[in-house]
Order: structure tokens, then C-alpha cells, then sequence
């Protein structure tokens, strides 16, 4: 997703004259909190990633009924659950699938919601009236509601379904909001004046309005990952999550509807929680930052 | 930077604060597993536990004194007072007062406290004489008598009249009706059928001898009759209130959802559909008016029912789950009250399918995976389920041994072995019958040494569900058996009967679970015609042996008992149901409820009138 | 601008209609029927049989969904299965308690997010602002199942603040002024927690709308002419930073309604969400598509009220 949101702003910098990645670059060393999301992050996903490859699933999921609720300690660093099963290594493996659904989701979402929503909101018209009228179906469809129905039908039930079902459904709440930006936008003089030098419609958008929708996008796309963990925790809570076997971060804190569990064996969901908060705020600096680079006006430097 | 972390350590501070608050101790939770066997478990109640106890059973015996069957309280009683009841559940309660109508159960804890049954239980839940009505059957003639005693009143001070012993037959038999129980029971009344199809206005069979005796007239009268089956209906209708109702629109009238006249200890005074009912001593109970004034009736949300124990809010807990004992063990402001329920979880093996259009089981031993017998015991001893019922379940659930429930004590053979942890005869059981692993996977083949893959379905649930799920396909592996799940993970209940139901090829085995009711007669589950027979099995002389069950032979209760225990002991050989585990019931009830008991033979519920209360306000837990 | 609405008003029903099938299909696929839960060894599966050809379930699908649409464009949504009462008894009931739970958590909602966001994004990368935003990253983080658990515990259960269950204290009558507190009352802390972890998106929103703001040129303009800064924000910024929370706000509320799954599960708090999800699982049709259509029709709404509401505050975009 941070990978998505620079190659965007890379496009962006390519024709203007200075500097492009550099600006980037400037802007996170000027701020060394984002510097510092920025590396965690990095860290944090790939050491994530590594380390749930070398992890053996089967033997991590293996059901020990003489090690329920085992506190931290020596055997388990952070404890185990109702099943006696690693809560560490269910953190990362957790944490491992959640990203990459997260990171699934919000790329098919955004990119979708940005294009139609730009298209539109430029054009206006028929293509902008066609649109609307099919994200209006969207918006008429209670998503969660429906989620819920889907999950319940599909025999087979595992992250690929998630992702899509899930995808389907957000990615028109992105458009909506691009396009109500990039339609007063491009009632701005600085577009009619490009309008009139005759700048293809296309350049336009990605050169000119995109960038002066880039701050709401950032915080749309941070907001959109962590809420994307957070439906998915809701819906493990109501009993339509991923299928146990796979474990993540939803399932996870879910657990903490057994008050037994919320109370009183926190190490079971706490780690989790604390995981997604970082996360979310990681992402949050490094898009400030990324929102600076691409808004002149705001750079520190 | 570093006033970033410390803003993070104040947030965690802050949170483990607030979880302090609301947690009652941290602390004292190591030792879990062996911290439910209470010290406050009183053995000198639990006379029908008792009794089992005496037959030599050997998983339950240890359970006996698990929790006592009622609490009594020395306390000096309040006069009237309210006794709150929190009923447990996640959902909104369907509201519908009426035994010929309810189909929700939770429906059925509430009318209890305002209940139209006219006859009370033994141990066995046979019908006895200390009720409203009492009955004498005529097996010869197939006839039975039913009388009320005199001068029992409904609510509204209307006296309870045969007629009001008929109108739930009409209710039931009417074309109109659209509830369940115009079934093959019912139609065994004579001219239950006529009526239905609205040849008659009346039911034939039904005839008001005088003010207080009802005669019955069946096509065959089986020992069912005296556990209230073959068709005879327990319960009473306020016939002066809703004769005039038409049956189609009785279920939606306020004489059902609103204002109920009922017969008993207490009458319902006001409603918040499907949140809470309120009710009100009733002044004309036949026993006497209650000590009480009143009690509530509230839905509680599962994840928050133990803090409102703990905190006294209520004095008694319907529908408590067993797996949340654990949340309220250290509570001192309850007593937690336990009794068997009339309940097995079994593993099922599909041995053939249903012919629907014939209504008829079709056993194919040999074209069923687990066509092998050794195959399915050994399946049966390979399942660790003693330790799911101790660590899972807190012990509140025990490794069965029969397919009747201890509760039926006459009928029960506490003598069958049954299938206990042994995963070495499980072994070697697989071993002669052929199951052995070719290719030295671990592994192993089938008879011809081709892979074996065997699928199993089970209904989805909390995450102990799931949790023993893998646990189980662990102990199956362990001894060598490949077994997956059939759609690849738990199934939701409703497929799952649907799957198991049509006889899905993806499925070889299942587990599931049956809730006994109070007629043990297992022909409905087993019997050849039955559609409940899901494991689809049947034989000479299991049908045999089911047909002697209700056989008038079966009058004669030894006769009946030495029947049952063949069966039991077929089915434990032949394996194409193993039951795995009977199940507590547990009742949580504060401190200051006095007498509350929930013996099947003495039940607060029919003796409300004797229940008190010792303080204006509910105990609450001191940890 | 009437005309308009009446436009939107009118596409909403083929919207409408479509959704309807949509629903209706998915529901049919569900596996069971209200009838599989009555399953136990007391019922005959025969009568159970007669049952669901009684109920029309064995006709084929187009058919039922005929009859069903026929009579729901009469108003009619049929029985419940399991409530055993009409669908729109049932659903009234319910659908009052989550509409003003919904209201009340939106009121809540900006009470507390607005001047958060504002302050937030007017003093900027201060302690105040990091601690805001803070404050809204961790809200997003926390499961609204832990909060609400946590503050039912705590304000329910241990101070007595607040009642811990239900809608509605069952001893006063409909109508009274008791009634009418006592549904309040039992509303606050559900929406109050609602509230509390719904604020980040128009916090954020809010807050870089306004840092955006700062630097336009109209603004720039406004300062320049001496403008005291309290005035720039309060009329030029503060107004044109609305737009994008006005916009939502219709969305809001619909997102409050649906998001009520939870709050009225853990609450025990008898409104749609609750009914959705024990219908769902007792596959109780009537209900099921009836909700559905409900929300839809709310979402409609909130969009057209969105739409609106966005054409008043921005006069430069006009609701087509």
C-alpha cells in the first residue's frame, strides 16, 4: 500500500522540473519520525513475512490441551491460548495473513475507487452519471450485511474469497470520495486554464488534481487498512471470520469477547491489538510525510 | 521520539488500569484445569444422581458430588420480594406463552414460571398423581383416563374445566394449525384425523366422562403414555379465553403474546417483546399463593452474564453455558447448581442412505467407507474424550458410555464399557482388521492398501468447537488415520443437517449431538423408517429389539429395562453411533434465594410457591 | 432543487428492485431452511415436510419471489417464520430502537469529533494535535467489542451508572414520560461508546481538510486583509472544511445503523442488527430480505440527505 501510494506520487514528480524521489527523500529525513515508521515498517513487514515462512503451521496449530491458557513465560513468550497453541507464533502468522489481506484489499479498492472516482469527477457527464448510478446500487447494498450472507453461502471459505468479497464492496466509498474532491477541483481555475491551453484531460488529472487529492487519499488509505482489519475482527467476533485455521489478527483480538479472555488472559489479544495500533500509526506519519512530499506547500524542507 | 514511546507506555498503563478495574483478580488462575472441582459441592443432596452413583457407573461416579442439586439457606426470609432471572441467550426471546404454539425453548423457561402443566415427574419423567390431573390407562381397551382435581383455578380466577383439557387438542388437530405437533403421536388419537381434514367438528376420541374425568380413545397405547406421548397433551389451554379465537390467527392474539391466563405459581404482568417479562404472583395457584410477589424475566447477553452474577444482579441464570464456569468459579455470591441433562454427543458413521421415496433406511455395510466395525470402534477408542471433557469442559461434561442418558435411571445400563481413551487397542484393532500402513507415511491404507481418506463433518461453534475439532483429527492421526474435514473446516449448523440429512457422499462420519427429551423410546432415532436414523443402520434385530421397546409387552417395566439394555449393548458393538459425552446443566443461584432446587423429581419450577428470598438486594461477590 | 430530489427518489425504486432479487436469491441459497432448526428427536419430519409445503418453500424460486414481491410492493412482508408475527410488527419495533440509537451516537459523534478535529487540525504537529490524533488511531484500533465490554463492565456493571441490558425498563407503559426516559437512559452508553470510536474518520478528515485550508490562497487573502485569526477560521476555513464531513454525514448515520450488528449484540439491545444476525442463523427469510430492503432504503436516503446537504454548504456543486 506504501509502495502504491510513492508509485503515484512518482508519476506525479516525473515531469515536474526539480527533483521527484528526492523530494521524497528530503522530506523523510527532515522528519525523523517518519524516517523512523518508515523503516519499522519495512522491518516489521518483511520480518513478518520471513518469519511466518519459516514457522511450521501445522505443528504451530497443534491443539495441546495440557497447555490452555499457558501464561508468557519460557515455553511460550507470549503465552498460548483456549487451545494451548503459541500465541507468538499466531501473532506473526496472524499478522502475516492480515497485512497481506489488508494490502490486498486496499490496492484493488483503491486504485479502482481512484480511478472511476477521477474519471468521473473530470468528465462529468454520462460516464460520471453511469458511474454514479452503479456505485448508488453499491451504496444501496448494506455490505455487511451482505458480506455476512455471502461468507455464510460460499462452501469454501478462505482468504482469496475474503479479499474479493470484501473488495467488491469497499471500493465505492473510495470513488465517491475522489469524485466529490476532483469535481469542485476541477471547477479551480488552474484546470480551466489548462483546459484552455489545451493539456490532454488525462494529464490534468494525474498532474494536476490528483496531487491536490493526495492528502484526503492518504488518510483515506491509511484509514482503509486498519479498517479493513477492523471489519474483519468484527466479523470473526460475529462468528464469520476466516475459517480458525487461519490464524490473524481479527481472530486474535476477537477472542477478547470471552470476558475470562478480555479480563483476565490479556496475552492472548492484547499483542494483537497493540500490533494493529502500530501499525496504523506507522502508517500514519510515513503517509503525513508522503502527503508533505507532494504538497509544496507544506514541505519542511 | 522517545516522548512517542512514553505516550505509548502511558496508553498501555492506562489500559491494563482499566482492565484491573473491571477484573475481579488477575492472579489466582494458574492451576486452572483442577480449580472447578468446588469445595462447595454438597453431596448429601442428589437423590436420583444418587441412584445412578449405586449402579457401579465408572465415568460418573467421581461427577456425583460435582454440584449439589438444590441449596436451601438458613437465612431468615423476606416477605415478597422479586427473584430475578437472567435467561442467557444473544437473541431476543420469541414471546409466544402458549405450549401448543412455542417453538423457541427459551419460551418454555419462561412459561415455566407461569405454567399450564397438568402433571408432575418421577425420575424417570413418567407422569405420577401429585399434579393437577392424574391419569389411569385402560391398556386393554386402549383407553386412558384423565382427572383433574377440584377446584383448581386459572388466573383470572376462572375454575379449570375438561373442556380446558380439550381445547389443545383442538388447537393442535385443526386444519389451520401450522406448529409441529399434528405428528404421528397426535394422529393416534382416534379421529384426530377426521378432524384435521375436517370431517368431523370434534375429535372422536376425546369425551367428557363428567366435571373432572376426561376420557381418551387410541388406536395403540405403548409404556410412552406414561411419559406423556402416544398422544396424550400435558398441558391445559384457557379454553374461555381463546375458543373464540380463530386457530390462524392465535399465535399473533394478545391471549398468547400479551396477556396469558395460566395455571401457574404466577401470572405475567407485563412484557417488553423479547426483552424481559414481568411477573406477578399469582393469588389462585392451586398450591397456594407464592411467598414471592413477583419475578422478572431477563435476556442477558452471553459475554456479559458472569460480571452480572458476580455482581448480584441476578438471582438465578437459565441457559448459563458450562464453558463459562470458569468465569464466575471464584465467586462467593452463588451457588452454582448441577444436573445431568437429557443430552449425548455422538460420532455418527454414514452405513448407507435414505430412500425418500420409500421412507425407508438402506444400509450398505459394504459400500461405506467405514463399513468395518474394528474400523468404527477403533475410531471410538481413539478419541481422547476424556480430556476434552476435562480441560475443555471443566469436567462438566463426561465421556459417555450408552445412548441413553444416565437421567433415565431404569433404563440406563451403567455396566457398558463404552468407548474410553485406549489409542493402543485402537491400534491394534486397526491393525486385524487389515489397516495398515503400506507406504510407511504413517499413514495408513485401507484393506486393499489403497490411500484412505475418511471425511468427517462438524457443526461450527465458539473456538472450544473449533479447538476440539483439531484436537480429534490429532487423536485420529495419532493411531494412523487420515481424516479431514468435509468442506475443509467446521460447518454451520444449518448446512450441516442439511449435508448429513441428504446423505452428502462428502461425508463418512460426523458428529453431532441430540437432546433426548423426556420419552427415551429410541425408535424415532433408529428404527428403520426413521429419518433422524443418520447413520443410516439398521438390522433385524435392531428393529426387533426397538419394536419390543414399545411393544404393550413393555408394560411390564422389567421387561421394558431388559430390552433397553440389549440395545444399548448392540449398539455399543456395532458402533454406527458412538456416543462421546453427556453434558451438566448448570445453575447458578445467588445467595439469597432460599430453597431453589433443580432436582428432575423436585423442581423449583413446580413448586415456585415454597421459593424466598433473604435480602431486599442480590449478594455480590466479595472477589 | 425539488424536482431533483423527486428524480432521486424515483431511480431509487428500480435501485430498489434490483436489490430486492439480489437479496432474494442470496437468501434462497442459504443452506436450510427455517424449518432445519426444528429438528429434534420429538418432531416428525414428515409434519415438518407438510410444514414446508404449507410455507410454499418447495415451489421454485421465481415463484416465491413473485408472491413475495407482490405482496411486499403492498406493504405486505409476510410472517416471520420463527417470530411467528408480521414482519413489519417485528421489524418496528426494532428498527425505532436502532434508529435512535443511531441518531443519539451521531449527535455524540460530532459533538466530540468536531472540535477535536478542528483543534487538531488548526494546531498542528503541537503536543495538542499528536495527542488527538493519537487519540483517534488508538479509538480505530480497539475492537468496538473490547470497548464496549470494558465501559459496560465498568459503568454498568460496577458504578451502576447505567443500565446493563435491553431498551427499556419493563415497568413503565408505553406512552409515559417514565417510558420515554428509560429508553434514553438505556440508549446512553451504547452510544456513547459508539460515539467514542466512530470520531477518527471525521477527525482525520476534519483535521487535514482544515491544514490543507490554511494554506489556500483565499485564506491567505482573508489574513492579509488583518482578519483576526479566530474569525478565518471560524467563517472561511471551519465552513469549507465541512464539506467533505457533510458529505459523509448522511453515510454516517446509515454506517451507525449497520454498525449497530455489534453494539446491540453485546448490549443486549433489541434493534435491526441484532434481529439481522439471529435471523440469518435461523434462516428466517421474511426477515432477512425485509431487512435488507430496510437498509437499503435507509442508504438511499442517506445518500440523497448527503447530496443535499453537500449542495447547501458548497454551492459550486449541484445535486444531479
Amino acid at each position: 500500500m506504501v509502495k502504491e501510494a510513492t508509485v503515484d506520487s512518482n508519476k506525479v514528480e516525473i515531469n515536474s522540473p526539480p527533483t521527484g524521489m528526492q523530494v521524497v527523500f528530503r522530506e523523510f529525513r527532515k522528519d525523523r519520525l517518519a524516517m523512523f515508521s518508515l523503516i519499522s515498517l519495512v522491518l516489521v513487514i518483511v520480518g513478518v513475512f520471513i518469519w511466518a515462512w519459516l514457522i511450521d503451521q501445522e505443528a504451530l496449530m497443534r491443539v495441546s490441551l495440557r497447555d490452555k491458557y499457558a501464561e508468557p513465560g519460557e515455553k511460550f513468550f507470549l503465552g498460548a491460548d483456549l487451545g494451548g497453541k503459541d500465541i507468538l507464533g499466531q501473532l506473526v502468522i496472524g499478522a502475516r495473513n492480515s497485512i497481506a489481506i489488508a494490502i490486498a484489499i486496499t490496492i484493488i479498492t483503491v486504485t479502482f475507487g481512484i480511478i472511476v472516482g477521477l474519471v468521473c469527477g473530470y468528465f462529468g457527464g454520462w460516464i460520471d452519471n453511469m458511474f454514479m448510478r452503479i456505485i448508488d446500487f453499491f451504496i444501496t447494498i448494506p455490505s455487511l450485511m451482505v458480506i455476512i450472507v455471502f461468507v455464510t453461502i460460499i462452501p469454501k471459505y478462505t482468504v482469496k474469497e475474503f479479499i474479493l468479497i470484501m473488495s467488491l464492496f469497499l471500493w465505492t466509498s473510495t470513488a465517491r470520495l475522489v469524485r466529490s474532491k476532483a469535481l469542485s477541483e476541477s471547477r479551480r481555475d488552474y484546470v480551466n486554464a489548462s483546459k484552455t491551453m489545451g493539456t490532454p484531460g488525462i494529464l490534468i488529472i494525474f498532474k494536476e488534481i490528483m496531487p491536490n487529492l493526495s492528502s484526503i487519499l492518504i488518510v483515506e488509505l491509511t484509514l482503509s487498512f486498519a479498517g479493513n482489519v477492523g471489519i474483519e475482527t468484527g466479523l470473526s467476533y460475529l462468528g464469520f471470520g476466516l475459517p480458525p485455521q487461519t490464524p490473524s489478527l481479527g481472530t486474535l483480538v476477537s477472542y477478547a469477547n470471552n470476558p475470562l479472555v478480555l479480563q483476565e488472559k490479556w496475552w492472548v489479544w492484547i499483542p494483537a491489538a497493540i500490533f494493529i495500533l502500530l501499525m496504523m500509526l506507522g502508517i500514519n506519519y510515513v503517509g503525513q510525510a508522503l502527503r508533505r512530499s507532494a504538497d509544496a506547500k507544506q514541505r519542511l524542507g | 521520539m522517545n516522548k512517542k514511546l512514553w505516550g505509548l507506555l502511558a496508553l498501555l498503563l492506562a489500559f491494563m488500569l482499566v482492565l484491573a478495574a473491571c477484573s475481579s483478580d488477575g492472579e489466582e488462575t494458574t492451576g486452572t484445569d483442577d480449580g472447578t472441582k468446588t469445595e462447595e459441592a454438597t453431596p448429601e443432596e442428589g437423590t436420583e444422581e444418587g441412584t445412578e452413583g449405586e449402579a457401579e457407573e465408572p465415568v460418573a461416579e467421581d461427577s456425583d458430588a460435582l454440584f449439589p442439586l438444590a441449596i436451601e439457606n438458613d437465612g431468615e426470609a423476606i416477605s415478597g420480594g422479586t427473584l430475578k432471572v437472567a435467561l442467557s441467550k444473544d437473541e431476543p426471546f420469541q414471546g409466544i406463552f402458549s405450549y401448543v404454539l412455542y417453538e423457541d425453548a427459551y419460551d418454555d423457561e419462561i412459561m415455566k414460571y407461569a405454567s399450564n402443566s397438568l402433571f408432575e415427574t418421577d425420575g424417570d419423567f413418567l407422569l405420577t398423581d401429585e399434579g393437577i390431573a392424574s391419569i389411569e390407562v385402560d391398556q386393554d381397551n386402549n383407553k386412558v383416563l384423565v382427572k383433574i382435581r377440584e377446584g383448581v383455578k386459572w388466573s383470572d380466577g376462572e375454575p379449570l374445566k375438561i373442556e380446558d383439557l380439550i381445547q389443545p387438542y383442538l388447537i393442535i388437530g385443526h386444519k389451520d394449525y401450522t406448529g409441529v405437533r399434528y405428528d404421528v403421536d397426535f394422529q393416534n388419537i382416534i379421529g384426530a384425523v377426521e378432524y384435521h381434514d375436517g370431517k368431523a367438528d370434534t375429535i372422536s376420541g376425546l369425551k367428557k366422562i363428567d366435571e373432572t374425568t376426561l376420557e381418551m380413545s387410541f388406536n395403540k397405547l405403548s409404556p410412552a403414555i406414561f411419559s406423556g406421548g402416544d398422544g396424550l397433551w400435558t398441558y391445559a389451554e384457557p379454553s374461555h379465553m381463546i375458543k373464540d379465537i380463530p386457530i390462524a390467527e392465535l399465535v399473533e392474539s394478545d391471549a398468547v403474546r400479551k396477556n396469558p391466563v395460566t395455571l401457574g405459581a404466577f401470572k405475567i404482568d407485563k412484557i417488553v417483546p423479547g426483552e424481559s417479562v414481568q411477573l406477578v404472583a399469582n393469588e389462585h395457584f392451586w398450591k397456594g399463593k407464592p411467598k414471592l410477589d413477583g419475578v422478572l424475566v431477563k435476556v442477558v447477553p452471553t459475554s456479559s452474564i458472569s460480571v452480572a452474577l458476580k455482581q448480584g444482579e441476578y438471582d438465578v441464570a437459565i441457559s448459563f453455558n458450562a464453558s463459562k464456569m470458569e468465569e464466575i468459579k471464584d465467586a462467593d455470591n452463588m451457588d452454582v447448581l448441577g444436573r445431568q441433562e437429557l443430552y449425548y454427543s455422538y460420532l455418527g458413521f454414514k452405513l448407507g442412505k435414505y430412500d425418500y421415496e420409500n421412507n425407508v433406511v438402506v444400509t450398505d455395510i459394504e459400500g461405506s467407507k467405514t463399513g468395518d466395525v474394528k474400523l468404527r470402534q477403533a475410531m471410538g477408542y481413539a478419541l481422547d474424550v476424556e480430556q476434552v471433557a476435562e480441560v475443555f469442559y471443566n469436567n462438566l461434561r463426561e465421556r459417555a458410555n450408552s445412548l441413553i442418558p444416565p437421567v433415565f435411571a431404569s433404563f440406563y445400563d451403567a455396566s457398558l464399557e463404552g468407548y474410553t481413551y485406549d489409542p493402543d487397542k485402537a491400534a491394534a484393532l486397526l491393525d486385524e482388521a487389515g489397516f495398515k500402513d503400506v507406504d510407511g507415511d504413517g499413514i495408513r491404507e485401507d484393506k486393499a492398501g489403497k490411500p484412505l481418506e475418511i471425511k468427517f463433518a462438524t457443526m461450527a461453534g465458539d473456538d472450544i468447537a473449533e479447538d476440539i475439532t483439531q484436537f480429534y483429527l490429532q487423536n485420529w492421526k495419532d493411531v494412523g488415520l487420515n481424516v479431514t474435514l468435509t468442506t475443509g473446516r467446521t460447518i454451520e449448523f444449518n448446512s450441516f443437517y442439511d449435508k448429513v440429512q441428504a446423505d452428502d457422499p462428502e461425508i463418512d462420519i460426523f458428529m453431532a449431538a441430540w437432546g433426548t427429551g423426556t420419552n427415551p423410546s429410541p425408535a424415532g432415532l433408529y428404527s428403520k423408517t426413521a429419518e433422524y436414523n443418520f447413520s443410516r443402520y439398521s438390522s433385524d434385530f435392531l428393529e426387533e429389539t426397538l419394536t419390543n421397546i414399545d411393544s404393550p409387552k413393555a408394560f411390564d417395566a422389567d421387561y421394558r429395562a431388559k430390552e433397553f439394555r440389549a440395545w444399548q449393548e448392540y449398539m455399543v458393538e456395532q458402533a454406527p453411533i458412538i456416543p462421546t459425552m453427556y453434558r451438566y446443566e448448570l445453575v447458578p443461584v445467588n445467595k439469597r434465594v432460599k430453597n431453589w432446587s433443580i432436582d428432575y423429581t423436585n423442581e423449583s419450577h413446580s413448586n415456585l410457591q415454597d421459593v424466598e428470598l433473604v435480602s431486599d438486594t442480590g449478594v455480590k461477590s466479595s472477589k | 432543487m425539488w424536482k431533483i430530489i423527486v428524480r432521486r427518489v424515483l431511480i431509487m425504486i428500480p435501485q430498489l428492485f434490483v436489490l430486492s432479487l439480489l437479496i432474494f436469491i442470496l437468501a434462497k441459497q442459504l443452506p436450510g431452511d427455517p424449518f432445519t432448526g426444528l429438528l429434534t428427536p420429538d418432531t416428525d419430519p414428515n409434519r415438518i415436510e407438510e410444514l414446508r409445503e404449507l410455507a410454499g418453500l418447495n415451489d421454485p424460486w421465481y415463484v416465491q419471489y413473485v408472491n413475495w414481491i407482490g405482496n411486499a410492493a403492498q406493504g405486505d412482508f409476510g410472517k416471520s417464520y420463527t417470530y411467528k408475527i408480521k414482519v413489519s410488527t417485528l421489524i418496528g419495533e426494532k428498527a425505532l430502537n436502532t434508529f435512535w440509537l443511531s441518531l443519539v451516537s451521531a449527535i455524540i459523534l460530532y459533538l466530540i469529533a468536531i472540535p477535536l478535529g478542528v483543534l487538531a487540525g488548526r494546531y498542528q504537529d503541537t503536543i495538542f494535535d499528536k495527542i488527538i490524533v493519537f487519540y483517534s488511531f488508538v479509538t480505530y484500533a480497539i475492537p468496538t467489542f473490547v470497548l464496549a465490554l470494558i465501559f459496560l463492565f465498568i459503568f454498568g456493571y460496577q458504578l451502576h451508572w447505567f443500565p446493563t441490558v435491553g431498551s427499556v425498563d419493563v415497568k413503565y407503559d408505553p406512552g409515559t414520560a417514565g417510558y420515554f426516559w428509560s429508553k434514553l437512559y438505556h440508549m446512553l452508553l451504547p452510544a456513547i461508546t459508539t460515539a467514542i470510536l466512530g470520531t477518527t474518520s471525521v477527525i482525520q478528515y476534519l483535521r487535514s481538510e482544515i491544514i490543507d485550508a490554511k494554506s489556500l490562497d483565499y485564506v491567505r487573502t482573508a489574513r492579509s486583509k488583518g482578519i483576526p485569526v479566530n474569525k478565518v477560521y471560524s467563517r472561511h476555513i471551519f465552513r469549507n472544511s465541512l464539506l467533505p464531513i457533510a458529505a459523509f454525514l448522511g453515510f454516517t448515520i446509515t454506517g451507525l445503523l449497520v454498525g449497530s450488528i455489534f453494539i446491540e449484540t453485546i448490549f443486549g439491545y433489541p434493534g435491526m442488527g441484532q434481529l439481522f444476525i439471529s435471523s440469518l442463523l435461523s434462516r428466517d427469510y421474511s426477515v432477512i430480505t425485509a431487512l435488507v430492503m430496510l437498509f437499503g432504503l435507509l442508504a438511499l436516503l442517506g445518500s440523497l440527505l448527503s447530496d443535499i446537504i453537500m449542495s447547501i454548504v458548497d454551492p459550486r456543486i449541484r445535486i444531479e
